[in-house]
């Protein structure tokens, strides 16, 4: 019981009014800015407002469309500091074009194409991240918006706020560490890394996205390359889980589609600032809402309809399980916040306890089967169902404190999980050639491989949520957030987080600290391990990098969680729900 | 009205027409010699009368995409708006929109007749794919129910003996002989019901009938006139229950003519079953919302909708033959396409023309690509396509991207066309009474991918099959017709990112 | 007196018969022939109608009249398209039963 009396241990009353009070402060801010007009960036030494942000839209004039769709609004006023942010809506043009210039140009340049493109990616989203006001994440604030289909209101408009920053970077992070730890991949290398880049170009485009059609656009064009990942490159039973992995995000994209289909009918707009001032019908709320964030939720591993999510982890290459669990598991969630929530707030004041009942159990669920486990993948890939509990019951709280955990918390796992991953498929697998804890516990891998076993710690410290690690911060926000709404489900998932910290230590023990016992070996015949180790078994440098990349994001987010948290909790706040 | 000036308004057709038989007129010229060499060698050497059938394919070929190009030229010449012999044929923006549509999808029609070994006349089976084209331009242009029956026979008995045309393999005649037996029993019943709506309105312009059937009260006579005719259209969009000409006739035809019953067929049939429905019988037009049905046409035509969509999708499940597939899901589309109609108005009739051209041109592409499959590995079932993408990268990126398309999946046309369809559906009226049509065609698109999906894992995932894989035809690269395939690629995804580009011509184009 | 119901049903009782035909013979000739009769069930509903619907000057409705010969002209046409369909199937396959013509299977 440790890890419980860590978590409970420390007085949560600390964080939470260190929050309270940079928010409170942000609040200000924002409140004194609309009250002083337009003048008042001058005097708050901030920029642009968001209103004036929409003001300056009506006057677009074809001529600067091309400018505009690269550089985003208004382009000559700005000064540097300014276009810098909103540089941001590069990641979704340099990631596809670097995708397209996979297929065009010949092999040797593959892996270094997808290694710039996605540094890049990175690059840019810490630039706005830096250099964006917390007063313009606040709201979902406009970078692009360019008519597209004027006859159908569709617009191509990009905007950006905290929640969607925390989303562009663990985007960013984790496919730079994919592709280092896809480094060595020498089948078929060009198609590997141009679907890799699609996945991780439809997620910015997700996560950027302020039109419903653009979101929905992007939400399922990261599906078929999530496919082609797993069939053609992925491992154990590859074609069956590839195929339930899209059978099941298909089949949430189309509840998705019918959720949008009926806000768009109702609302006439696609905009979703705009639809998110709409006032639905209550009626239509009470059955649109469930509609739409069942189809979110699938993606997220809903407890129900999670199945394909360990499945699929397995079946996955290494990459594939990196991004899949790291940021595509995401999308749903977030677009669950993004666009169920906000559109149909009273549909989700309806079905919150619902979504909190579903999110315990899966939670619970998840945890007790990954402890029967014996295929290391299928533990992370439940500890992926489990840990995305967690998100689906921040949210489920709604209020500013657990909807910003349950962010934070996709910032966290998504992090976490692709270092599990990448510890589990790439460092153990590629080596020893199973998965199996049985197997592996003969081993003694700790020995072998030191750098997988002090990465497998550190990860599964995290995924723990032990103090000093982004899982930490993360889960511990959300179950203050959680205990104002539903206190027995603190309870319930208290119990969760002991089934995680046995699945996990068992885990941790078996594949890197087992006991040796050769007869395990010579009993199922696997001489897996190769008396002789050799250089290239050794863990390469770019697996280090992307394993450092990783490990320092959980640890910058768990000792300031501030970081991300100071920009999150505003946009949160502004979203209509939990008005 | 002046001669002249009916050949300037009619010069499309005329182009066409006079392309067709110069086309037959050298096919048969150039075929008199082939033949006296075959006749001289008995058949013993195939490949003297072989090359001299592929020149006299190669002349003909290039003929007609001359003529289909002058053609078009001439279309985008026509006066924006006229009317000629009371409606018999009229000209205004849609319908030279889509005459230039329907000559493009022959013109690559055309250029998949090229490579087509298996013609052993090509003049006379471009002469007759010309006609065609002509029948389809009379139907997009006409708002007459005499001028479109001409059209739809025209059509029909020039795509009945395209289907038939390849005497070498039986499955083609067979084809040709159901295709023919559907066929004209379903025109038989359009005619029947379009007598008794004569017989009720007592003129066959649409627009006067129009105004007549808002007049009179429905009569048990009219409704089932109203009824036989669009049984008649049922039969040429392929939707069940009369789709069972479609998978002997996509399986058995030469790829030419499948591809172009497919695409060009379709389109033109949606365009005057829109107006037949939309202007003709306008006043008639029901209800199909779940909660208040009423009786007309569009529920009839939703019943049909739902039935296609169900039909197609679940019987192209079990299908191993590449162009059955593309037949029952042929079926399944000309389901979500009316969808468009059912729900009316001009959006409605925009999103469901919107929807079959983009199906048209990925339908083309798709058998062009299975052409020049077909020609490397002699068949078209799955196995043949397996490891397709380690032979040719090219045509498996092209295939993948006009079955991802017919999946509906971004960024492709299918994508925003399925989109525009289905809002369009749900906001045809304030409660949402067309959501269980709505319900139906996304349940359909979900088990659709499965199979689309099943056909890309074949391509791509599959290793090739050794018999393929050391086929001695493997190197005959038909540049042309990569090309042709390529650009509809290039179109279906053009369309997909900007489909403003067609969507905005269409809304403007309408009445 | 003869009246335009009486037209009408001789009419649809042809039609029904050539459907009839179509569905239930077996041999491809009685197919294509019964074919005939539904094109010509719909010739005589079409004179029928234009002979009783007289304009107030006493002169039939010509419109349909002139139909009729449009489709008795695609009613040859079709026949000698059917026709050829039948002698390239009965090259191939010596039949022209339809219950034999199964190549082509779901």
């Amino acid at each position: 019981m440790p890890v419980w009396n860590i978590k409970m241990g420390r007085p949560p009353s600390v964080s939470l009014r260190g929050h309270r009070a940079r928010y409170c402060d942000i609040v200000q801010r924002i409140e004194q800015q609309a009250r002083w007009g337009a003048h008042a960036h001058r005097v708050l030494a901030m920029a642009t407002s968001p209103s004036q942000t929409f003001a300056r839209q009506s006057t677009f004039s074809v001529g600067n469309k091309f400018h505009q769709l690269l550089f985003g609004e208004a382009p000559k006023r700005t000064r540097g500091a300014r276009v810098l942010p909103r540089m941001i809506a590069w990641t979704i043009y340099l990631t596809f074009a670097g995708a397209v210039l996979l297929i065009l140009l010949p092999r040797p340049f593959a892996r270094w194409i997808a290694l710039f493109t996605t540094i890049a990616g990175l690059a840019l989203g810490l630039i706005a991240f830096v250099h964006t006001s917390i007063a313009d994440l606040a709201h979902f604030t406009t970078i692009v918006r360019v008519p597209w289909v004027p006859a159908l209101g569709m617009n191509y408009h990009l905007a950006i706020d905290g929640v969607s920053l925390t989303m562009v970077l663990v985007t960013g992070i984790s496919a730079v560490s994919t592709v280092l730890f896809s480094w060595d991949v020498e089948h078929r290398q060009n198609e590997f890394f141009f679907w890799l880049l699609l996945v991780v170009g439809g997620c910015y485009g997700v996560f950027l996205s302020a039109d419903l059609f653009l979101l929905f656009g992007f939400y399922e064009l990261v599906i078929v390359p999530k496919y082609f990942l797993i069939a053609i490159f992925g491992s154990t039973n590859k074609e069956y889980g590839a195929m339930k992995l899209t059978l099941y995000s298909f089949f949430g994209g189309m509840f998705v589609f019918a959720g949008i289909l009926t806000a768009y009918a109702t609302a006439g707009s696609l905009d979703l600032n705009e639809l998110s001032r709409f006032q639905f019908p209550g009626q239509l709320q009470s059955w649109a809402f469930p509609v739409l964030f069942l189809g979110f939720a699938v993606l997220a591993g809903i407890w129900p309809l999670h199945t394909w999510a360990p499945t699929g982890h397995v079946a996955a290459p290494t990459a594939g399980s990196m991004l899949l669990a790291g940021i595509v598991m995401k999308l749903g969630s977030y677009a669950g916040l993004r666009v169920a929530m906000n559109l149909f707030p009273q549909g989700f004041q309806a079905w919150s306890k619902w979504i909190a009942l579903f999110a315990v159990i899966g939670i619970v669920y998840a945890a007790a089967v990954a402890l029967r486990q014996r295929d290391l993948k299928f533990v992370i890939g439940y500890s992926s169902v489990s840990h995305m509990g967690f998100v689906l019951l921040g949210l489920a709280t709604a209020n500013a404190l657990g909807v910003s955990g349950a962010v934070l918390q996709m910032f966290s796992h998504g992090v976490i999980a692709a270092l599990l991953f990448a510890v589990a498929g790439r460092m153990i697998y590629r080596r020893t050639h199973t998965r199996e804890l049985d197997a592996l516990a003969g081993m003694n891998l700790s020995g072998a491989l030191p750098f997988a076993a002090f990465t497998f710690v550190i990860a599964s410290a995290a995924s723990m949520g032990i103090p000093g690690f982004s899982g930490f911060a993360a889960e511990i926000t959300i179950l203050i957030g959680t205990w104002k709404t539903y206190p027995l489900a603190v309870w319930i998932t208290g119990a969760g987080i002991v089934l995680v910290a046995a699945f996990t230590l068992r885990a941790l023990k078996q594949s890197f600290f087992g006991e040796a016992r050769p007869s395990v070996l010579m009993q199922e015949g696997r001489v897996a391990l190769d008396l002789d180790w050799n250089e290239q078994q050794s863990i390469t440098p770019a697996e280090k990098c992307g394993a450092c990349l990783l490990m320092s994001a959980t640890l910058a987010v768990g000792v300031y969680p501030k970081l991300l948290l100071d920009r999150i909790m505003p946009a949160v706040d502004a979203m209509r729900f939990l008005k | 009205m002046s001669y002249l000036e009916l050949l300037k308004l009619a010069s499309t057709e005329a182009v066409v027409v006079v392309t067709a038989l110069v086309v037959l007129a050298i096919g048969l010229t150039t075929r008199r010699e082939a033949t006296g060499v075959t006749v001289a060698t008995a058949q013993g050497d195939q490949n003297v009368g072989g090359s001299s059938s592929a020149r006299t394919n190669a002349i003909c070929s290039f003929i007609a995409a001359l003529g289909l190009a002058i053609a078009i030229g001439t279309a985008l010449m026509l006066p924006r708006k006229a009317t000629l012999f009371s409606g018999m044929l009229v000209i205004t923006p849609l319908t030279s929109l889509f005459k230039i549509i329907c000559m493009a999808l022959a013109f690559f029609a055309v250029l998949l007749t090229k490579s087509e070994k298996s013609l052993r006349h090509p003049g006379e089976y471009l002469a007759i794919l010309l006609l065609a084209t002509v029948g389809l331009m009379l139907l997009v242009s006409s708002e007459e129910l005499l001028m479109i029956f001409i059209g739809l026979e025209l059509l029909g008995l020039s795509l009945y003996v395209m289907v038939a045309f390849d005497k070498t393999d039986v499955r083609s005649a067979e084809a040709g002989l159901k295709y023919f037996l559907f066929g004209s029993t379903s025109s038989a019943f359009t005619l029947f019901g379009i007598s008794l709506i004569y017989g009720m309105s007592g003129i066959t312009s649409l627009a006067a009938i129009s105004e007549k059937l808002a007049t009179v009260s429905v009569q048990p006579l009219l409704a089932v006139g109203i009824v036989m005719t669009l049984i008649g259209f049922a039969f040429k969009i392929a939707a069940a229950p009369f789709h069972l000409w479609a998978p002997d006739a996509y399986q058995g035809a030469p790829i030419p003519s499948a591809a172009f019953i497919a695409s060009g067929s379709k389109v033109a049939s949606f365009v005057v079953l829109g107006k037949i429905v939309l202007v003709g019988f306008a006043p008639l037009h029901g209800d199909a919302a779940w909660h208040a049905m009423v009786a007309g046409w569009s529920p009839v035509l939703a019943a049909l909708a739902a039935l296609s969509i169900l039909v197609g999708n679940f019987v192209a499940l079990a299908q191993s033959n590449l162009r059955r597939l593309l037949a029952y899901s042929a079926v399944a589309h000309a389901g979500y396409t009316l969808i468009g109609l059912v729900a009316g108005d001009r959006e409605g009739f925009s999103a469901a023309l919107f929807y079959t051209t983009t199906y048209a041109i990925t339908l083309v592409g798709a058998f062009g690509v299975v052409a020049l499959v077909r020609r490397e590995t002699a068949g078209d079932d799955f196995s043949n396509f397996s490891g397709l993408i380690s032979r040719s990268p090219m045509l498996a990126g092209c295939m993948s991207i006009f079955m991802l398309s017919l999946a509906g999946i971004p960024p492709l046309a299918g994508f925003f066309g399925k989109f525009y369809l289905f809002s369009v559906a749900l906001r045809a009226d304030a409660g949402h009474g067309l959501l269980w049509l709505v319900a139906v065609a996304l349940f359909g698109s979900l088990i659709s991918l499965y199979y689309y999906l099943i056909v890309l894992k074949v391509i791509f995932v599959d290793e090739p099959s050794l018999a393929i894989a050391s086929s001695p035809d493997h190197l005959s690269p038909d540049l042309l017709q990569r090309i042709a395939v390529a650009v509809l690629a290039a179109v279906v995804l053009f369309l997909g990112l900007m489909p403003d580009a067609l969507a905005a011509g269409l809304l403007a184009a309408m009445p | 007196m003869i009246t335009l119901g009486d037209y009408l049903i001789v009419s649809g009782i042809l039609f029904a018969i050539g459907f009839a035909g179509v569905m239930l013979r077996r041999n491809l000739i009685i197919i294509l022939m019964s074919l005939e009769l539904m094109l010509n069930a719909a010739n005589l509903s079409l004179v029928a109608f234009s002979r009783f619907r007289v304009s107030p000057a006493g002169l039939p409705n010509y419109n349909a009249q002139v139909f009729v010969f449009f489709i008795i002209t695609v009613a040859a046409a079709e026949v000698a398209v059917g026709l050829a369909i039948l002698v390239a199937l009965f090259r191939a396959r010596q039949t022209t039963d339809v219950k034999d013509i199964s190549e082509l299977k779901f």
